[in-house]
């Protein structure tokens, strides 16, 4: 279970990469990792290709990152999640909320 | 209100057989702060201890009668959860005593000779320990006795209120005491059954939390006749507002409309909803087709009510992913094949949820589970037998009795005139029924004038102002193609009218009220439009030999004028 960070040079493009579970264990550092990204504009890609499992709250953190891109006038990008974990996206319908790629 | 607890000096047991060494201690400990008592052999300490539960134990290791380890175990023994600490103390410096020691129960060692210094310090080490671990099991027994209490009220609010339960088959199995998953289910005033299950986020306290203002909420709301969507908006509003961004609510609600053969579901980030037949097959399943509850401000303006028509033998059954997600020894998942089957074979059985249970127990054997586990089967059919047996909607024909001295001035008149778009936004229903609740009281009379208005409302809106034909509705298939065409119509609305008035002449026991509704339209023909409503009645029940349709049933008089497009009815009341 890790959650890893990439910030582009220009500060506009963060990259958050989840690896294995993705549950409330990992609250703590999933706040972290956008928190202090305040760039007006920035897109946050969540990286989920070695996401293997997420559950309900793990799609709570990711609204609480959906409000935080609003806020900052951003957006948040869903990249590459496996089969298992797109079906759970699907079920809370969260392509209607942000883009899915 | 605080407690405050006076602090008591604390209490040493010193145990030695040199009456020297445990005078010397003594001595220390007081200097500390403690009060002090002693014994001089390891039997004697033990009853000591049960007398007095000192808050710490000094031990020596070779004494007569009972040596210092058997003592210590004895006493930890005794004192299961509470922890007094115990420090063994000797001149024995070896590995073996030092290992025998804590083996035994010891919460530490002193090896003589030590400065008073070292001693006082170690004490105040230990102490440290032991307050802190007193700390935590208070907090802890007070989160107990907090979230027990919680829990009982919360069920009692929650789940006791809920209706049918006999009928409709409700699975609940919490994870730790809460649960976050909730069901609730109630009767609208015109006969449909609303059953709702949702699974908040997580579980525990932190994820009920919100269960409470919802079951109120769909309660109230359904009991006062809005419709299931105008529910589910509510409830979203309220939850949004409500509830921090990373708490949401996951349902499928679903009605269960009789009198329409057929159902209505909403599902938001729940697995499929199931409809089965009568042999156990599946005949639909309903995806989540909205983002969960909570979770935006405002339903997706695209999203519509799933409407299906059923038989009275279909079932509609409704889970959280709690039992598909339940694991084995092995780390395998129960599964939606495995649950399938397991409903197919139970639905043949007879009893569902009972059935579904007892294969996912043998299923997970002793695995602890890790989430909440529900489910919800709900009987198509068969309500207006449970109606009937319960006195509930008073759909039976009355004899009504010509009362003596009526009025020709009616007590009070109430009127509502909406036109155009606001048609296919506002429900004037609950708003007329407020008034009469608010004027007259409450009373179970008044569901029967509930049926009769939305009856005669729906009618004036469908046929008159809308001009949609009634004989789509005439078939099972048909009425889900009229209930789109009506959509889409309703969407695009923007002229015409329905007038609604009601005038109430008070009796001695009971009362009459005089309600007219009048369209834009250009008139329809309203006795095939009643009769149709006879034959989409439960099979079996043949309202009345007459071939007339419920609403006839439950008025004294109906007229209607197609001239003006208006329909007169009265409804009399006896107490």
């Amino acid at each position: 279970m890790s959650v890893k960070k990439m910030i582009s040079a220009d500060k506009k493009n963060v990259s958050i990469i989840v690896e294995n579970h993705f549950d409330f264990s990992l609250h703590q550092k999933f706040r972290d990792a956008y928190a202090e990204c305040n760039n007006t504009g920035t897109v946050f890609s969540l990286e989920l290709a070695k996401t293997t499992y997420m559950d309900s709250s793990a799609l709570g953190m990711i609204l609480l990152l959906k409000d935080h891109a609003e806020k900052v006038g951003g957006s948040v990008v869903i990249k590459k999640p496996n089969e298992t974990v797109f079906k759970i996206l699907e079920i809370a319908q969260f392509h209607r909320l942000m883009t899915i790629e | 209100m605080a407690e405050y607890q006076l602090t008591e000096a604390k209490l040493a047991l010193v145990v030695d057989d040199s009456v020297m060494q445990c005078k010397v201690l003594s001595v220390l400990l007081k200097e500390e702060g403690y009060r002090v008592i002693t014994a001089n052999d390891g039997a004697r300490s033990v009853a000591m201890y049960i007398k007095y539960q000192p808050d710490l134990v000094l031990m020596d290791i070779n004494m007569p009668i009972m040596d210092g380890y058997q003592a210590a175990r004895k006493i930890k023994e005794l004192s299961e959860g509470n922890l007094a600490p115990l420090i063994f103390i000797t001149s024995m410096d070896t590995d073996d005593a030092f290992i025998e020691s804590i083996d035994a129960g010891g919460d530490g060692i002193l090896v003589r000779p030590f400065s008073p210094e070292v001693f006082k310090a170690k004490i105040k080490s230990i102490q440290r320990i032991s307050d802190l671990y007193l700390q935590v099991k208070k907090l802890q027994q007070v989160q107990q006795s907090d979230a027990e209490l919680a829990e009982q009220l919360m069920s009692g609010v929650i789940e006791s209120r809920n209706f049918a339960l006999e009928k409709i088959g409700v699975v609940k199995k919490a994870a730790e005491l809460f649960s976050g998953d909730i069901q609730l289910s109630a009767l609208s005033p015109n006969g449909d059954v609303f059953v709702m299950l949702g699974d908040f986020t997580g579980h525990g306290l932190r994820s009920s939390i919100g269960a409470v203002p919802l079951a109120e909420t769909f309660r109230t709301m359904t009991t006062k006749g809005f419709s299931i969507y105008e529910i589910i908006a509510q409830i979203n509003h309220q939850l949004y507002h409500l509830l921090p961004a990373d708490l949401f609510l996951a349902a499928a609600i679903a009605s269960v409309s009789s009198h329409h053969s057929s159902v209505c579901i909403f599902n938001a980030g729940l697995p499929d909803v199931y409809i089965y037949d009568g042999q156990g097959n599946i005949k639909e399943k309903i995806s989540s087709f909205h983002p969960p509850i909570g979770v935006l401000p405002q339903l997706l303006p695209d999203v519509t009510l799933q409407i299906t028509s059923v038989s009275s033998t279909d079932r509609v059954v409704l889970i959280s992913d709690g039992i598909v997600e339940a694991r084995n020894e092995i780390g395998d998942m129960f599964g939606f094949e495995r649950f399938e089957q397991a409903t197919q074979a139970a639905l043949l059985q007879g009893d569902i949820s009972k059935g579904v249970m007892n294969t996912l127990e043998m299923f997970c054997q002793k695995t602890p589970q890790s989430d909440d586990i529900s489910l919800i089967d709900i009987p198509c059919g068969g309500w207006r037998d449970y109606f009937r047996e319960h006195n509930l909607l008073n759909t039976d024909k009355k004899e009504a009795i010509e009362q003596a001295c009526i009025d020709n001035e009616p007590a009070w008149k109430w009127q509502l005139n909406i036109t155009g778009s606001r048609l296919s936004s506002v429900n004037p229903i609950p708003m007329a029924m407020n008034q009469v609740n608010d004027i007259e009281g409450s009373g179970e009379h008044w569901q029967s004038l509930y049926t009769i208005l939305t009856e005669l409302f729906v009618n004036a809106l469908d046929h008159g102002v809308l001009g949609l034909n009634s004989d789509l509705k005439n078939h099972q298939i048909g009425f889900v193609a009229y209930f789109n065409e009506r959509e889409q119509r309703l969407k695009k609305l923007n002229s015409g009218y329905v007038d609604l008035v009601l005038s109430y002449h008070p009796f001695e026991q009971g009362g009459k009220v005089i309600i007219q509704v009048s369209d834009s339209g250009k008139g329809f023909d309203f006795l095939a439009v009643v009769k149709n409503q006879c034959v989409n009645d439960d099979a079996g029940y043949v309202v009345s030999g007459r071939g007339l349709g419920l609403v006839t049933q439950l008025c004294e008089t109906l007229q209607y004028d197609i001239e003006t497009s208006t329909v007169t009815a009265t409804y009399v009341w006896e107490k």
